[in-house]
């Protein structure tokens, strides 16, 4: 019988040592880690209340935990529901889009997270995180998602639920190893609206299109709401605003998101443009063309767009509206 | 005129379907707009070219989700929910994309060093592949 790629021996042997040395090298710097995290102003322990917990069957890891985060923001879904939106057979496992895939089917924001801090400010915030780890080794990956939903900071323990174990108190070395063989990957969902806690503008942005990709205006627009009351006149968060209005047909919600865009951001044509063409389906020609021909003024690489729209209003204008 | 009216349900039924499915197609038919992934977009260059790439990419990504056995909805709702930059990570990764399914049934084969390996790493607090083990 074919013995797996190591043979015992020597080689073995020598390679047991050298693994053993590699980890305990490798290692050593979580506790400081955690030492410098104490002190930045982080509360010193934390569980979030009211996190409800699945058991995970066989490989299903992936939708139980993803079921865990989705039920905490109050949608009623269940693992069965979640398997095949998540599960890839062949792999015998979930890939990390696919959660996020089905966080935004359910009208949820998805947001990557990477790292310590990040995941510590959102468990202090009250946000449970899901994090891919690598249960075995570099050579040997046993990937597993679960849901952090605490920590300790003197005790050096997180909690966690795993698996089939609920409020899982683990060591806080031991995490740290498992996580950072998956690149420190987490990722928080909340309800669209609602702000992570370690946001940053572009990343909350980029995810906020997901959710406008995936095609859930509505949330979408209560999500770059919620984004222009941190980042005030944020140009991105204005025209998704202003696009996810027009998606739902509100033609004057578009065209003041749009304007406010074009005040506070006026070396973007895109703005003028989008504002031309919501204003040229509210019939207001003359408008729209004035706008059409800022945007086709100010150029850059969208221009072949503003020189159609602008040619489109003009036709209209012309010859009058069908 | 018997097969005529046989006929009328499933010839309603396909006029429907087709309809929906172009009104879907050509739902974002107001191209003169510029869409927020545009605005979002550091590098706004060559976008045409861009465009094509990532309609090839969403449908790559597609077939090998189908070909892991994900149903062809399924397959198809997942790529339309993604952004056009994470289809780009996703085909950029393929292959080595860790799927997280977890420890519980394993080390089928009889791999013993390897069982050998991880029930001391287990021990050690370095893995925990093993439910029995419990790490500290």
């Amino acid at each position: 019988m074919p013995v797996p790629a190591i043979r015992c021996g020597k080689t073995g042997i020598t390679f047991l040592v050298l693994l053993f040395l590699a980890l305990t090298l490798s290692c050593a710097h979580f506790s400081h880690e955690l030492n410098s995290l104490a002190v930045s102003g982080l509360p010193g322990s934390v569980e979030i209340p009211s996190v409800p917990f699945y058991p995970q069957e066989a490989y299903q890891c992936g939708p139980a935990a993803m079921a865990i985060m989705l039920q905490w923001t109050k949608a009623n879904v269940s693992p069965q529901d979640l398997i095949p939106k998540v599960f890839v057979p062949a792999k015998k496992g979930s890939l990390q889009p696919a959660l996020i895939s089905a966080a935004r089917r359910y009208n949820r924001l998805a947001y990557p997270i990477k790292g310590v801090e990040a995941l510590l400010k959102e468990l202090a915030a009250g946000h449970p995180v899901i994090v891919l780890q690598n249960l075995g080794l570099q050579w040997f990956p046993r990937w597993h998602y679960s849901v952090p939903i605490g920590y300790n900071l003197a005790k050096g323990t997180v909690i966690l639920h795993s698996g089939k174990e609920a409020r899982r108190r683990m060591s806080w070395t031991l995490f740290m190893r498992m996580w950072k063989r998956a690149d420190y990957w987490g990722l928080v969902v909340l309800p669209s609206g609602q702000l992570p806690a370690s946001a940053d503008e572009q990343s909350y942005l980029s995810a906020v299109l997901g959710l406008e990709q995936a095609r859930q205006f509505k949330g979408a627009t209560a999500a770059y709401t919620a984004a222009l009351e941190r980042w005030h006149s944020s140009l991105g968060a204005l025209m998704g605003l202003g696009n996810c209005r027009y998606a739902l047909g509100n033609l004057i919600g578009a065209e003041l998101a749009f304007r406010h865009a074009a005040e506070a951001h006026p070396s973007c044509g895109a703005s003028f443009n989008n504002l031309a063409q919501v204003l040229a389906e509210q019939g207001r020609y003359t408008e729209a063309l004035q706008m059409a021909i800022r945007a086709v003024d100010i150029g850059g690489p969208n221009k072949p767009l503003y020189l159609q729209t602008l040619q489109e209003v003009q036709a209209i204008v012309k010859t009058g509206p069908e | 005129m018997n097969f005529l009216k046989s006929m009328r349900k499933p010839v309603a039924g396909l006029v429907i379907v087709t309809v929906c499915a172009f009104s879907i197609s050509w739902a974002p038919a107001h191209a003169a707009m510029v869409s927020t992934d545009k605005i979002l977009k550091q590098n706004n260059q060559n976008l045409d070219r861009e465009r094509l790439n990532v309609l090839l990419d969403r449908s790559e990504v597609r077939k090998q989700l189908e070909a892991w056995g994900v149903t062809s909805e399924e397959a198809k709702a997942w790529i339309d929910s993604l952004t056009d930059q994470e289809i780009a990570e996703i085909v950029a990764r393929i292959d080595q994309m860790p799927a997280g399914g977890s420890a519980i049934g394993i080390l089928v084969g009889g791999a013993l060093l390897v069982f050998f390996v991880l029930l001391v790493t287990d021990i050690l607090g370095y893995t925990d592949v093993f439910p029995f083990v419990k790490g500290q």
